[in-house]
């Protein structure tokens, strides 16, 4: 190959130029025995040598004493002279010692007479290996979580990222929902109706949202899943997406409902309404009635009079203990929600010391019909329908 | 107003049908065209269904024992029919239970009730002639 020598100087010079507007990397030369022959600005940032004390000193300066104790720098060349060239990463030496990540491309310089020492590429990589290696302490710690589906997706809602949690809970590898939209997590209905843009625009306002709803598995199936919502910003403060953590509460749930439903069946039990007869009812009170028995038990009273088309209700205290001012309240109100739906109601079952404690308590009954017997409180039951069906006779015959 | 009320004659009765969602000119309206009714066609009862309003609070519980006491001093009973269960403990709750009002559990049962309020006056009337 003809080389032109003039060129060949002009090219150096303009190299030289270049290599010295370079302060990003180190790009030192170094001849056959490893010895530093060059310098620039670049090389003096990064290592804090100047160029008086480094030119003519070994490669071995850069090296941690137990890599140059080790041969390293040796090899290193040797490496670089059969293979061209050589890419490492290791920790190197700054002057006074402080270490730092390097990056090392070494390559075998020849020219026509033969080799001619060895070109050094020298980046710091010690700042992106702090963040590479947080990163990938994350990423362990999140792909640790096995129990918890932790996921990102961008503000389009496509999904960017998958752990095994998620995999565990909902079915799917990360190759099947990664770029896909979050919306196939969601039932249809909640999909249709926004229920995932309240949740998104919630998250971003408020800075986190808490959210219980039913979750769609692969196979199909839905489990009750609790999840938090929290947006991930830039450093501008720009949405940047959404990072969701998502547990599956279906047990949990199903316990609550299941306890739910025993509660309601006891209460259920303790307070039976009796149809008696045509359009009477009985409802015979047992046991303490605190707040939340007695509004269950005018509840279900209401919607049996509803049912039955009731005229006449018959509330029997012989079971209850005692009255006090409380229950009496309660008593009253049901009366009272029992005549505006359109019935009557007689109170049975008072005892003659019942009475007494009511009168001293100051307890007013307003115009309640009250009997001792239920037998009692029965007769007077029908006689009230027999007079109401007898205006209506009447009224028919009249009409 | 025809939107939020339909008044039918049955005999002698009126059986005036509220729905929809009661606000202050609605009732204003509906008090004038019950009255003006009433008045106009002697009627002797007025039965008021209200199950097909939307909402049933201490404001129209107020506005319906109103409608009761104008009927009533036009000389014709009243009642009121089609409150539902919740709607009953609500009211109550609210201490608007509206206690000088007859209530119904059905128009058939509301028609009776107004019969026999009818009659029980004539009987009492009669026994003041007669003493």
């Amino acid at each position: 190959m003809a080389v032109d020598p003039v060129a060949v100087v002009e090219d150096l010079a303009y190299y030289t130029q270049m290599v010295n507007t370079i302060t990003d990397y180190a790009v030192i030369h170094l001849d056959n025995e490893g010895v530093v022959r060059s310098w620039h600005a670049g090389a003096e940032h990064l290592t804090g040598y100047t160029a008086e004390e480094i030119i003519g000193q070994p490669a071995a300066v850069f090296y941690t004493v137990a890599d140059a104790a080790a041969g390293r720098v040796e090899a290193d060349l040797r490496t670089a002279t059969a293979a061209d060239s050589q890419v490492t990463e290791g920790w190197r030496l700054r002057k006074g010692g402080a270490p730092y990540w390097a990056s090392v491309v070494l390559t075998a310089v020849l020219d026509q007479s033969g080799p001619a020492g060895f070109g050094m590429v020298v980046r710091d990589l010690t700042a992106g290996r702090e963040q590479a290696l947080m990163l990938r302490s994350l990423e362990q710690l999140v792909n640790s979580i096995a129990d918890l589906e932790v996921i990102r997706f961008d503000c389009d809602g496509l999904v960017r990222s998958w752990n095994p949690g998620a995999q565990k809970l909902t079915g799917y590898v990360a190759e099947e929902v990664i770029g896909h939209h979050v919306s196939m997590f969601y039932n249809e209905d909640d999909a249709s109706s926004g229920v995932l843009d309240r949740e998104m625009t919630g998250a971003a306002r408020d800075g986190s949202m808490e959210a219980e709803g039913w979750r769609i598995r692969k196979d199909g199936s839905r489990f009750w899943a609790n999840i938090v919502l929290s947006p991930i910003r830039d450093d501008q403060g720009e949405l940047a997406g959404y990072v969701k953590v998502a547990r599956d509460l279906t047990e949990r749930r199903e316990q609550d409902q299941l306890v739910q439903r025993q509660r309601d069946e006891i209460l259920e039990l303790s307070t039976p309404v009796i149809q008696v007869w045509d359009k009477v009812l009985v409802l015979p009170l047992i046991g303490t009635l605190d707040s939340g028995r007695a509004a269950r038990l005018t509840e279900s009273l209401l919607e049996r009079i509803a049912a039955d088309q009731a005229e006449v209700v018959i509330l029997d205290i012989s079971g209850v203990p005692g009255i006090d001012s409380g229950v009496a309240q309660h008593l009253l109100e049901t009366v009272e929600a029992a005549r505006l739906m359109g019935t009557e109601s007689i109170l049975s079952g008072v005892r003659p010391d019942t009475a007494q404690s009511m009168v001293h308590l100051g307890i007013d009954l307003g115009g309640l019909r009250s009997r001792t017997s239920l037998r009692d409180a029965l007769q007077l039951a029908l006689r009230l329908i027999d007079a109401r069906a007898g205006s209506r006779d009447e009224a028919g015959i009249r009409a | 107003m025809p939107d939020h009320s339909a008044i039918m004659h049955m005999g002698q009765d009126l059986l005036v049908i509220l729905h929809g969602d009661l606000d202050d000119r609605t009732v204003e309206s509906i008090e004038r065209e019950v009255t003006s009714e009433v008045a106009r066609t002697s009627a002797r009862g007025a039965l008021i269904d209200v199950s097909g309003v939307d909402v049933i609070d201490s404001f129209v519980a107020q506005v319906l024992a109103r409608l009761v006491r104008m009927v009533r001093l036009l000389g014709a009973e009243a009642a009121i029919v089609g409150i539902r269960p919740a709607v009953a403990i609500s009211l109550v709750e609210l201490g608007a239970s509206m206690p000088d009002v007859t209530t119904a559990l059905s128009a058939e049962q509301g028609m009776a009730r107004l019969r026999r309020m009818r009659a029980d006056n004539s009987v009492r009337i009669d026994h003041g002639k007669h003493c």
